[in-house]
């Protein structure tokens, strides 16, 4: 363990000094998450111009939700995408080999050895809109109710990491530059929505198959309606039966993988 | 000619990724055309409303799947990247030989890969005139209309990516420019969220951008929402954009091959 965490350690110092060489991109990723947040922020004020509820959440539970998804996605982005975006190319070029004969997993070598330096600033931005999204929210959710939401967002940005991978490993089999990455992109838009906009048996894969409403929308749902043991049990078995699925199929495409180098 | 000749060999290199093409047809456009719809039926079903702006809960629901399939004729290969890579991995040096026109060169490109997802656009919109019949008056001059706005916009949109990305001349990496492109047209054009729902100070003032150009106007010519005058007028502003930004891309053009260096072709 302590191996590992020495390990992303250089991870981390390695990419900050790699990052300072492109400062441009600083400034424009920081530009981009901004507008990105406005944009939100714009598409939801316009919404609720015209309902007072949205997916059974009033506009003070919305930005909650939305502040959730922005850190979610800021983790996402500063932690596993420079990875995620690789993982195709290195299965079709060969270059896994380079991964598979070092010490340590080749599942977590390959989806941590990127970290995003350039996206750390957009991760504590994210961080602040959401502070501020809960400090604003006009009834008290509680300190430990908090602690709860985050703790099951934390469980939501790593079931949305197991998610992609299960989208990318197709790679092995299917050749393609991206594997199913662009039907991933796709999908990934219903976590931005609260679940409750979604009815009958699309809610239902949306909550168990394909659980994309339980990465945000689900720990939201927590914050506000409680911790019950059905939740609780939801959450956990969704998210390790989708990690188990992903182990499964990850050590299923290493056996086919075809090495193309030397 | 040669602009021909770069569209069909591009079509047919896209088109020979067969599992690529139908699982971004069926999936990818299927789940975000889904995902719209219940978005449409969410607002509709909470607010207790027959009727939001112009909108019943059809013609809401109408819109939100037209235009999904305009975005994805209007927006094409955006998020590929081809003329910032092309500058930073040194491939602009063989267009600089090549006796012909680099915007046009990758125009012609960007217009061979929309093949694919023409027929995409087809196939899931082969069923909408059926499943919304009455819903909307679609005539022959409102589908010309709607065609011609299609083109303008897909040009608009493909010029003001290259501008984007000819930033590349001097910053290590555009990609986040690209993407609040996308954003900030995704919300400003109506993709998200129809523009009659914003307040009318807002929309007087989108007026005079070109976002509302790339998939609201299309969608106001289908619907029969704009008078001969009305589209005139549209079309004219939308090409005055594509005029200004192509003059704006000439410039950076000219200074970012002062900057330009490459090695070999």
């Amino acid at each position: 363990m302590i191996r590992y965490a020495r390990l992303y350690l250089h991870f981390l110092r390695f990419s900050f000094s790699r990052a300072m060489e492109f400062r441009f991109d600083f400034f424009f990723r920081v530009a981009m998450d901004a507008l990105w947040y406005a944009v939100n922020f714009g598409f939801f004020w316009l919404l609720y111009r015209h309902t007072g509820l949205f997916g059974g959440w009033n506009y003070d539970q919305v930005l909650i939700f939305m502040g959730a998804v922005f850190v979610a996605d800021a983790i996402q982005m500063t932690v596993f995408s420079n990875n995620m975006w690789a993982l195709p190319m290195l299965i079709n070029k060969g270059d896994l080999d380079y991964y598979l004969v070092r010490p340590v997993s080749a599942l977590w070598f390959v989806s941590l050895r990127e970290f995003a330096a350039n996206s750390f600033l957009n991760l504590l931005m994210a961080l602040s809109v959401f502070a501020w999204m809960l400090a604003r929210y006009p009834l008290s959710l509680g300190m430990g109710g908090v602690a709860v939401y985050v703790a099951f967002l934390g469980m939501g940005v790593f079931l949305h990491y197991c998610l992609q991978m299960l989208f990318l490993i197709p790679s092995f089999w299917m050749h393609t530059s991206h594997g199913l990455r662009d039907v991933f992109w796709s999908l990934e838009a219903v976590t931005n929505r609260p679940h409750g906009i979604f009815t009958g048996w699309v809610r239902r894969l949306l909550i168990s198959i394909l659980p994309f409403s339980l990465v945000v929308s689900y720990p939201t749902r927590i914050l506000f309606e409680g911790i019950t043991f059905p939740l609780f049990l939801h959450m956990t078995g969704v998210s390790a039966a989708t990690f188990l699925v992903m182990l499964l199929l990850w050590r299923r495409g290493l056996r086919d993988y075809a090495s193309a180098s030397s | 000619m040669t602009f021909w000749q770069v569209m069909t060999i591009e079509a047919r290199k896209r088109m020979s990724y067969r599992a690529d093409f139908w699982l971004g047809a069926i999936l990818g456009l299927g789940a975000q055309i889904g995902i719209c719809i219940f978005l449409a039926l969410a607002i509709f079903r909470e607010s207790g409303s027959e009727r939001i702006g112009e909108y019943t809960v059809r013609g809401m629901v109408l819109y939100y799947v037209v235009v999904q399939l305009v975005a994805k004729i209007v927006r094409s290969t955006e998020m590929e990247m081809g003329v910032s890579q092309d500058i930073y991995e040194g491939g602009l040096t063989r267009y600089l030989l090549y006796p012909t026109s680099y915007g046009l060169f990758k125009y012609a490109q960007q217009l061979g890969a929309l093949a694919p997802s023409l027929i995409q656009v087809l196939l899931l919109g082969a069923w909408v005139p059926f499943v919304f019949a009455g819903e909307a008056e679609v005539t022959l001059a409102s589908a010309v209309m709607c065609l011609a706005a299609i083109a303008v916009a897909n040009v608009l949109y493909f010029l003001l990516g290259t501008v984007i990305q000819l930033v590349a001349s001097w910053a290590d990496n555009v990609w986040s420019l690209m993407v609040a492109n996308r954003i900030a047209a995704a919300l400003f054009g109506g993709f998200m969220i129809p523009l009659s729902l914003f307040p009318p100070w807002a929309r007087a003032i989108l007026a005079w951008t070109p976002f509302p150009y790339l998939f609201a106007f299309p969608l106001d010519a289908l619907f029969g929402r704009l008078s001969p005058a009305d589209w005139a007028r549209g079309m004219g502003l939308a090409l005055g954009w594509c005029g200004g930004v192509a003059i704006l891309g000439k410039i950076l053009w000219r200074r970012g091959m002062i900057q330009y260096t490459g090695v070999g072709i």
